[in-house]
C-alpha cells in the first residue's frame, strides 16, 4: 500500500512531460498555422509506437524503464499529450477564426498517387490525381479529434496505475503501450482524413490494434477467441465497405472529399440506386465497426482485453468510427446542397437498424452480472441510438427538411460526445472496481484465508456496499450512469432528448414507417434507466455479498484524476455545451457560431430549458416528459426495488451517494429469482441466441467449405506444382548427360546450333 | 580479276576443314591450327568484300584481325603451356574437368 509520499514520488515521473507542453507555443511563435501542423496529431503516436517497442524490447525488466518511464507509459502520455494540445490548438483555432477553414479541403501536402493520362490518340494529356494526402477539417471532425485525443490521453494516464500495478502484467507492459499508441494513431488518422480511403486504411490499422488489445492475455482461451471473434467480425462488416468504396470510385473517380463532395450528384446524372447500394455497403461496415444488429456479437466478448482497452476501443473511440463514417454521408443525401433525392430508405433501415440494436442491447444488459458486460451491452445500445438519429437525419435531409435535420443530425453527434466522455469514465470507474477488489483478493488470498480460486473481481454478486469504500469511484460511477441515464440536465440527457424527440416527430409528421424507431428508442429509454441503475445498486448499495469487499481500498495512484475530470466534464459538459449552441454548431460548419446567440447566457438558458422541456408541439411535449419520466422514475425505482439497500451499520460516503442509497432503500425489496428463472431470462443471458446461431450457420456453410478448399489446395493445387517439379527433375537428369565436359563436343554444339540458326533465317527470308 | 563468288568459296572450304580438324583432331595444337584456319577463312571472305565494294574497311578490319589473331595464339600456347606442365599432355580427351 502507497503512503503519502510515495504518491508524490509517482507523478514527479511526469516532469519529462513538460516539453512537450511547449511544443504549441514554439509552434505559433514560428507562424505555423495550426491545421499546418496537424499532422503532429497523426506523427507523435506513430513514432512513439516503434520507440516504446524497441526501447522496451532492450531494457525489458530493468529498474529504471520500469519506474521512472513506467515501462513506456511515460513515452506514450508524452505523444498523446501532444496530439491533444496541437488538437485543441486547432479547436480553439478554428472556433476563433473559421474563416481559414473554409477551403474545401484544408490542407493537402502531397500527391500520393497519380496518374498520366493516356489519350486514344497517343498523347499523354493530363495528369490525374487520384488521392493526396492532407487533413479534412469541420465540426465533426473536431468534436471526434477532442474526443478521441482527450479520451487516449486520459486512458494512458488511467493505464499507468491500472496496467502497471498489476503482477500479471509485468514486463509486458511497453507491449501495450506500444499497441496503444497505435491505435490512437489509427484513430487520430481516421478522424482526419481527407479521403474515404484514408478513412479506410486508419479504419483497418484500428482494426488490427483492436484485435491485438483484446489478444493481450492471449495464453488465457478466452482472451484469443474474444479477439479473433472481434477481428473477424469487424472484417465482415469490412469487406462490405470496401465494395462500397469500389461503387463509389466508379460513381466520382476519385475518394476525396473534397472531390466527392464538391457535388454528389455530378449535376443530376448520378445514377441514385448505385449510389443507394454505395452508402448502404458503407453503413454496413459502420455496423460492423459500431457493433450493430447483426454484426454486434464481438462487442461483449472483446471485454476479455485489460479495462483500459475496453474504455478506449469499445466505449469512446473505435466504436465510433462507424458513427463517423455514417455522418459523413449526409452531404450524399442533403438535398439542399448537392444532394441526391430518393435516398430516403437509406435513412429508414439506419433508423431501424438502430431502434433494433437499442432494444434487444438494452434488454440483454438486464440480465448481466459481468460489471463489464453491462457497460459493453449499454455501449452497443447507446451507440443504436446516435444511429437511429443519424438515420432521422439522414431521412429528414433527403426530404429537404433542413431546420430538422440539422437539430437531429447535431444531436446526435453531440450524444456521442456526452457517450464517450460518460463511457470513457464508467469504464473507468470498472475498471478502478475491478482492480481493487482484485487485489483486497490477493491480499486475503495472501493471508490464507481466502480460499476461494474462482473468484471472479467482474461479478456484481461479489460487490454490493462498495459505495463506503471507493467514495471517488462510486460519485464517478453515478455521475456516468446519470449520463447515460438521461436524467435532466446531466450530460447525455440534452443529446437523447433531441434524439426521440426528433425520431417521434419523423413518425408522427411525415414518415408512418419511422414509428418503428420511435417506440423501441422510448422504450429504451426506460430500460437503460433500469439496467445502468441495477448495476450501480448491485455493486455499491446494500451489503457486502463478499468477505473480499471488506478489505477494499481506493489507493492506487493515477485513477482518480481521469474519474474526477471526466465526472466533471459528464456532469456539467452537456448543458454549458449545450447552452453554447454545439447542436447546431456540428451540424452547420462555417455557417453557425459556436457561443451564446440570446441577449444574455441567461436567456440562452431558459431557451435551451424550454425547447428541451416545454417544446411547441404538443405531441414532442408528451414524447419528452414520457421520455423522463421512463427514464428518471419507472427504470430506477424498479432498479432499487430490486438492487437497492442499506450499506452496513455505521458506514457512510459522500452525502449525495449516501442520500442515493439511503432513497432506494426506500422503495422496499422485491424477490425476482422466480423471473430470474424464466425462459425469457435464460434467452437474454444467452444474447438471444444470436452467438449459437451464427456458430450454427458457420459449422454448417463455411467449415464444409474451408475444408473442402483445403482439400483441393492440398491435392489440386499443390499437386499440380509438384508434377511440374518432379518431370523438371527428371527431364534435368536426362539432360545433364549431354554435358561431357568435352571441348570438342561443346564445339560441335556450336555449330550445329550455328548451323542451324543459319538455315532457319535462310528459310525465313529466302 | 578473280570473281569475288570463288574467293567465298575458298574461303568456306577452309572453314569447313577447320571445323571438320576441330572435331577428329584429340591434339590440342591442331586444333588450335585448325581455329586458326576458320579465322582465316572469315579474312578471306572480308578481303573478296573489300575488293569487290572498292571500299578500304574490309582491309582495315582484316589487319585488325590478324594482330588479334596473333595475341589469340600466344594465349592458346600460354594455356598449352600450362595444361602440358600440369597434367603431362595436351589431347583435348584429357581436358573434360570442366564437367562438374
Amino acid at each position: 500500500m502507497l503512503i503519502m509520499s510515495d504518491l508524490k514520488d509517482e507523478y514527479k515521473h511526469l516532469l519529462p512531460l513538460l516539453p512537450a507542453l511547449l511544443i504549441v507555443p514554439i509552434l505559433s511563435i514560428m507562424g505555423f498555422e495550426s491545421y499546418e501542423v496537424a499532422y503532429l496529431i497523426i506523427l507523435a503516436p506513430f513514432l512513439a509506437f516503434p520507440t516504446i517497442l524497441i526501447i522496451g524490447q532492450i531494457f525489458n525488466g530493468q529498474e529504471k524503464w520500469k519506474e521512472n518511464l513506467k515501462e513506456g507509459g511515460i513515452i506514450g502520455l508524452g505523444s498523446l499529450l501532444i496530439s491533444f494540445s496541437v488538437s485543441f490548438w486547432i479547436i480553439i483555432d478554428y472556433l476563433t477564426e473559421s474563416v481559414k477553414f473554409q477551403s474545401d479541403s484544408v490542407a493537402t501536402w502531397f500527391d500520393w498517387i497519380s496518374f498520366e493520362v493516356l489519350q486514344s490518340d497517343y498523347t499523354v494529356t493530363e495528369t490525374t490525381r487520384i488521392l493526396g494526402v492532407g487533413v479534412w477539417i469541420d465540426s465533426v471532425t473536431l468534436m471526434l479529434l477532442f474526443v478521441a485525443t482527450f479520451l487516449c490521453f486520459l486512458i494512458c494516464w488511467f493505464s499507468l496505475g491500472y496496467m502497471n500495478t498489476d503482477p500479471i502484467n509485468e514486463d509486458r507492459n511497453h507491449r501495450f503501450y506500444a499497441e496503444f499508441v497505435l491505435f490512437a494513431m489509427g484513430m487520430f488518422g481516421m478522424v482526419l482524413a481527407d479521403s474515404f480511403l484514408w478513412l479506410f486504411i486508419f479504419w483497418e490499422i484500428m482494426g488490427l490494434c483492436s484485435y491485438l488489445l483484446i489478444g493481450f492475455y492471449f495464453w488465457k482461451d478466452s482472451a484469443a477467441y474474444a479477439a479473433k471473434k472481434a477481428f473477424i467480425t469487424t472484417r465482415v462488416g469490412d469487406v462490405f465497405l470496401m465494395i462500397g468504396l469500389l461503387i463509389l470510385y466508379d460513381i466520382y473517380g476519385s475518394l476525396e472529399f473534397s472531390v466527392v463532395f464538391a457535388d454528389p450528384s455530378l449535376n443530376g446524372t448520378v445514377d441514385s440506386d448505385k449510389l443507394f447500394w454505395a452508402l448502404l455497403m458503407l453503413f454496413i461496415g459502420a455496423v460492423g465497426k459500431s457493433a450493430q444488429f447483426p454484426l454486434h456479437v464481438w462487442l461483449p466478448d472483446a471485454m476479455e482485453g485489460p479495462t483500459p482497452v475496453s474504455a478506449l476501443i469499445h466505449a469512446a473511440t473505435m466504436v465510433n468510427a462507424g458513427l463517423y463514417l455514417v455522418a459523413r454521408m449526409v452531404p450524399f443525401v442533403d438535398v439542399s446542397s448537392h444532394g441526391v433525392a430518393g435516398l430516403d430508405e437509406l435513412g429508414l433501415i439506419i433508423a431501424y437498424i438502430g431502434g433494433i440494436t437499442a432494444f434487444m442491447a438494452a434488454s440483454i444488459a438486464f440480465v448481466q452480472n459481468d460489471i463489464k458486460k453491462v457497460l459493453a451491452y449499454s455501449t452497443m445500445s447507446q451507440l443504436a441510438y446516435i444511429f437511429t438519429g443519424l438515420g432521422v437525419s439522414l431521412w429528414f435531409y433527403n426530404h429537404g427538411k433542413i431546420e430538422a435535420a440539422t437539430l437531429v443530425f447535431g444531436g446526435s453527434m453531440f450524444h456521442l460526445f456526452n457517450h464517450a466522455m460518460a463511457k470513457g469514465m464508467l469504464f473507468m470507474a470498472s475498471g478502478s472496481v475491478i482492480h481493487e477488489v482484485h487485489h483486497a483478493h490477493d491480499h486475503l488470498h495472501d493471508e490464507g484465508t481466502g480460499e476461494n480460486h474462482d473468484f471472479d473481481p467482474q461479478d456484481m454478486r461479489n460487490m454490493g456496499g462498495l459505495a463506503a469504500k471507493m467514495p471517488v469511484t462510486s460519485t464517478a460511477m453515478m455521475i456516468g450512469s446519470m449520463s447515460i441515464i438521461g436524467i435532466p440536465l446531466i450530460g447525455g440527457f440534452w443529446s437523447k432528448e433531441a434524439i426521440v424527440a426528433k425520431t417521434w416527430k419523423a413518425s408522427l409528421d411525415y414518415e408512418p414507417m419511422m414509428m418503428g424507431p420511435a417506440i423501441l428508442v422510448l422504450l429504451t429509454a426506460g430500460m437503460t434507466g433500469f439496467y445502468m441503475s441495477r448495476m450501480w445498486f448491485m455493486t455499491f448499495a446494500g451489503e457486502p455479498k463478499n468477505d473480499v469487499v471488506n478489505h477494499v481500498h481506493e489507493s492506487t495512484p493515477w485513477i482518480k484524476e481521469p474519474l474526477i475530470l471526466l465526472s466533471i466534464i459528464s456532469a456539467i459538459g452537456g448543458f454549458a455545451l449545450s447552452v453554447l449552441g454545439i447542436v447546431k454548431w456540428l451540424a452547420k460548419p462555417y455557417k453557425y457560431e459556436f457561443g451564446i446567440h440570446e441577449d444574455s447566457v441567461f436567456d440562452q438558458i431558459i431557451y435551451e430549458l424550454e425547447h428541451a422541456f416545454l417544446p411547441d408541439d404538443p405531441n414532442l411535449r408528451i414524447v419528452g416528459w414520457a421520455t423522463i419520466f421512463l427514464s428518471l422514475i419507472v427504470g430506477p425505482i424498479v432498479a432499487a426495488r430490486v438492487h437497492g439497500g442499506k450499506l452496513q451499520d455505521g458506514e457512510s460516503s459522500n452525502p449525495l451517494v449516501s442520500w442515493l442509497i439511503f432513497i432506494s432503500d426506500k422503495f422496499g425489496s422485491q424477490d425476482v429469482s422466480e423471473m430470474a428463472n424464466s425462459s425469457l431470462s435464460e434467452a437474454l443471458q444467452k444474447r438471444l441466441y444470436f452467438d449459437d446461431f451464427y456458430e450454427w450457420v458457420i459449422s454448417k456453410s463455411i467449415i464444409p467449405f474451408s475444408s473442402f478448399a483445403a482439400w483441393f489446395d492440398k491435392n489440386i493445387i499443390d499437386g499440380a506444382i509438384k508434377l511440374i517439379e518432379s518431370s523438371s527433375v527428371v527431364g534435368s537428369m536426362q539432360i545433364r548427360r549431354v554435358t561431357t565436359g568435352k571441348a570438342r563436343d561443346y564445339i560441335l554444339m556450336t555449330a550445329v546450333g550455328a548451323l542451324s540458326i543459319f538455315t532457319l533465317i535462310w528459310g525465313v527470308n529466302g | 580479276m578473280i570473281e569475288p563468288s570463288w574467293i567465298v568459296a575458298l574461303g568456306a572450304i577452309l572453314f569447313g576443314i577447320g571445323l571438320l580438324g576441330t572435331f577428329y583432331h584429340k591434339n590440342a595444337i591442331v586444333v588450335l591450327m585448325c581455329i586458326e584456319l576458320m579465322l582465316n577463312a572469315a579474312n578471306l571472305n572480308f578481303v573478296a568484300a573489300a575488293s569487290h565494294y572498292g571500299d578500304v574497311d574490309g582491309w582495315v578490319f582484316t589487319a585488325i584481325a590478324i594482330a588479334i589473331a596473333a595475341a589469340e595464339v600466344a594465349i592458346g600456347l600460354a594455356i598449352l603451356l600450362s595444361m602440358y606442365s600440369t597434367q603431362e599432355t595436351i589431347s583435348l580427351e584429357a581436358a573434360n574437368k570442366l564437367r562438374n
